[in-house]
């Protein structure tokens, strides 16, 4: 049985609409026009458990309302979903104990006066956690996220930074099977951003949980995500391997070397820097050009690179998948 | 069981988090007393030869500090915020936080407003009957309950409307006018004083004031009006959250 099961959702609202103006804002108060807005299309994907996803896709592409419909929160105008076998929105107690839904930009509810360790043990009574199973737990999270120097400390004290260890602690010491990540590392340094994708990471390897994860840093889908689920206008524009992904929208490697000589008939030099060059060649002829390369010339070093991510997917969402 | 439990501790968890607010706590506790203070002034002038109005106004205003409540503060910023989805994701009844809070903030300003209620009773030399007082015990409770509940239908219109604040202060003025803070409702003209009776503003301030102060009443008639109240809430927050799920925050 899949974890996560989507099949044909769709999302539609109404916003209401009207003209500027002072005679337009007098007739909506007689008339109100309205315009529907769809947020997703009949997407369907499943997720394997254990298995860890990256879900992308421009801003308004969707991505964070499939994620409250997959965690319970809105109800879908259409289509089946199952989370665990469960409908989401029924937000059975049941359901909402095994699974975890972490946004970025609010990582932490409930009273912000409260300190860590408070928190964390209203968790436990919320989640019926048994008390050695929760020890157990926040000796795990405290050494993985280092929670010790933040337990006394009351939320509203806390960085951003210190706020996403702490929501992801308190997201986590019941041990969901299925864990919602909706841009975890948003606005965090790269240091703090290295630290939550590692400890991410271990929690998969430690528990087997599936992990449904966002974001437009594509360090957190590389270093995460063996699959990718990319999104747009409501439509699943793709679902397979990253690598697939950009050999599918980049035709193209990058060959980098250091050499003294001029590799300029080998290949697009994209980058020139002190005997560096980057040169863009074809998928196909990668192998051969490199030979030619080192026949021709002394080269110092050569790598063979894949695009940068950042480029391939945004070549996806401005251009659309061919 | 469970149930209680959380509460216990969600309440004790929101008397923590207030503690730290004492100074704004006591800024409604004057809100709170301000209002039967003036009617205790006024009909203190028109009768004053009668010591049921001090007696009864100063439990008024110890009614009023243990029934406050104030969800279109808590509760509808929580749907503005749309810190809500925090709440609707966790195994336990959403109300469940929202009556800890409420719960918390009754009992600080009950704490900080007992002296107010102490000194109007030593200025005025108000003497109470103390079985009296014991009796007005379950009327106090099911005010709570009705304030609570009325309170937190009108902070529910926050699925709907961003203006909840005027809608929950129009309630708080009809509450005010015939619920026997601006007038004890025996004092209304007669057509007043029969609708004050029926309306269920009477049962959150006068009615357990009354009785406080020695006089009679029924419980059956708040208790109706809970049930009534009860199942609007039900029936307005099942729609309300199917809308702020059909939406989103």
């Amino acid at each position: 049985m899949s974890a996560v099961e989507v099949e044909n959702l769709s999302m539609s609202y109404r916003a209401p609409v009207r003209k500027g103006g002072l005679r337009a804002a007098l007739g909506s108060l007689v008339k109100r026009e309205y315009k529907t807005v769809q947020a997703l299309d009949q997407i369907s994907f499943t997720i394997a458990p254990g298995q860890v996803s990256g879900f992308i896709g421009p801003n308004g592409a969707g991505k964070t309302t499939t994620m409250k419909i997959l965690s319970g929160i809105l109800h879908p105008t259409g289509g089946d979903v199952r989370v665990l076998g469960t409908i989401p929105w029924q937000r059975r107690s049941t359901f909402l104990k095994r699974i975890a839904f972490v946004r970025g930009s609010q990582p932490v509810g409930g009273s912000q006066e409260l300190t860590v360790m408070d928190s964390l043990e209203y968790q436990r009574l919320l989640y019926d956690v048994p008390r050695p199973t929760f020890r157990r737990t926040l000796a795990d999270l405290e050494a993985l996220l280092d929670l010790e120097p933040l337990l006394e400390r009351q939320l509203r004290a806390l960085s951003l930074g210190e706020r996403m260890r702490v929501g992801l602690a308190m997201a986590l010491i019941y041990r969901p099977e299925v864990l919602f990540l909706d841009e975890p590392t948003i606005g965090l340094d790269v240091s703090a951003a290295s630290q939550i994708r590692e400890f991410v990471s271990e929690y998969v390897e430690q528990t087997g949980a599936t992990v449904l994860l966002t974001s437009h840093y594509m360090a957190d889908v590389a270093s995460l995500c063996p699959r990718l689920i990319l999104i747009d206008h409501g439509n699943v524009q793709y679902d397979g391997p990253l690598a697939e992904l950009s050999a599918r929208l980049s035709p193209y490697k990058l060959i980098r070397i250091s050499t003294q000589g001029d590799p300029t008939a080998f290949g697009e030099v994209i980058e020139k820097a002190d005997g560096q060059w980057v040169l863009r060649v074809p998928r196909d002829e990668v192998a051969a050009t490199t030979g030619r390369l080192l026949q021709a010339m002394e080269i110092m070093d050569l790598a063979v690179e894949e695009p940068p991510l950042e480029k391939v997917i945004d070549q996806a969402y401005r251009e659309g998948l061919r | 069981m469970r149930t209680a439990v959380l509460l216990g501790f969600r309440l004790r968890q929101e008397v923590l988090e207030w503690s730290g607010a004492w100074w704004f706590l006591l800024t409604l506790v004057v809100q709170a007393v301000v209002a039967p203070l003036i009617g205790l002034f006024v009909w203190s002038a028109v009768y004053p030869d009668d010591p049921s109005i001090g007696r009864y106004y100063v439990a008024v205003i110890l009614v009023t500090l243990m029934t406050e409540s104030f969800e279109q503060h808590t509760f509808s910023e929580r749907i503005y915020d749309g810190t809500l989805s925090h709440e609707l994701l966790r195994p336990q009844p959403v109300v469940i936080g929202v009556i800890g809070m409420n719960l918390a903030i009754r009992a600080w300003l009950t704490l900080l407003g007992a002296p107010i209620v102490l000194l109007a009773g030593i200025a005025l030399q108000v003497g109470f009957d103390w079985s009296a007082v014991l009796r007005s015990t379950p009327y106090v409770a099911l005010a709570a309950v009705l304030v609570f509940l009325w309170t937190f239908l009108l902070a529910l219109t926050a699925f709907w409307t961003d203006r909840v604040h005027a809608i929950v202060g129009f309630g708080g003025q009809l509450t005010f006018l015939l619920g026997g803070t601006a007038a004890p409702i025996a004092l209304l003209p007669d057509t007043w004083r029969r609708v004050a009776e029926v309306l269920p503003f009477y049962g959150m301030n006068g009615l357990p004031a009354e009785i406080a102060s020695g006089g009679k009443g029924s419980l059956g008639y708040q208790l109706v009006w809970v049930v009534v109240l009860v199942a609007v809430v039900t029936v307005v927050w099942r729609i309300g959250v199917r809308r702020y799920t059909a939406v989103g925050s």
